[in-house]
């Protein structure tokens, strides 16, 4: 088994901030924009993936 | 008394010049336009993620191969394909990692410059530039590659396409401005001629 330390899913966070932060800046000009809508769209990447890893795990674990 | 109306901002110029710049150094374009912070962020973004997705595929998932051993390629209207577009075919991920400029150059000039193995040996002989650096791996070393790690050699691909196709979004920004205008850039309004005054 693979320790935690070097799953695969320590890697998602990069693509998650620089997909947020390059998306957020080629739609706006101003810096506060782009962090505003960078976070926004690393909260709702991230929620969403989170709720789908729960909803596998529950799965996995009660069914 | 209804405000006079403003007029809507002229349409931004193109700048190919930017874009093209934008296509060969992610946010050099940017840079060149005055837009320095947004750029530098377009290159250190881009790069770590193209270059952590290399890493991850052991620096073995950028390449063209070699097109006179691969199978046919057809599509529908165009019919068969030949060259690059062959070998593009048969490896659809160079689409979208060559959009990442300068960086995957490297694969370009293996795919010209390396002759395809001769007398039955598995790999074509090392460039004498780039060595083995971006060149097409042999399939025994991809399936090696493939079942002694874990996933990350194939995560690693799919890391430098997303890289590639979000430059296209920074050479479109160098093109033609972000998606969303800022408002602040809106034109004053026209100063009233001499005899238009406001009783007029």
């Amino acid at each position: 088994m693979i320790p935690f330390a070097l799953s695969i899913y320590w890697d998602f966070p990069i693509l998650l901030i620089v997909f947020s932060l390059v998306y957020s800046a080629t739609r706006h000009d101003p810096w506060p924009k782009i962090l505003r809508e960078a976070v926004y769209w690393i909260g709702r990447i991230g929620g969403f993936l989170l709720a789908v890893g729960t909803v596998l795990y529950a799965c996995s674990t009660w069914l | 008394m209804t405000a006079p109306a403003v007029p809507p901002a002229p349409p931004r110029k193109l700048d190919f010049f930017a874009a093209f710049l934008s296509y060969l150094l992610p946010g050099l374009g940017q840079v060149l336009q005055g837009r320095i912070g947004k750029g530098v962020l377009f290159f250190i973004c881009l790069y770590s993620l193209f270059f952590h997705g290399l890493w991850m595929g052991k620096l073995k998932n950028v390449w063209l191969p070699e097109p006179s051993s691969l199978p046919a390629a057809r599509l529908p209207i165009v019919g068969e394909l030949g060259g690059p577009l062959k070998a593009a075919y048969n490896r659809p991920q160079f689409l979208g990692q060559f959009w990442m400029g300068i960086a995957t150059w490297p694969a370009c000039a293996q795919y010209l410059l390396t002759k395809s193995p001769e007398n039955g040996e598995p790999l074509p002989e090392p460039s004498p530039i780039l060595g083995r650096y971006m060149q097409a791996p042999s399939e025994i070393e991809i399936n090696a590659l493939q079942r002694s790690g874990d996933k990350r050699f194939d995560l690693g691909w799919v890391y430098t396409v997303i890289a590639g196709v979000l430059n296209l979004l920074v050479i479109y920004d160098a093109l033609a401005g972000p998606v969303i205008k800022n408002e602040d850039e809106t034109p004053p309004a026209p100063t009233p001629k001499p005899g238009e005054g406001a009783g007029s």
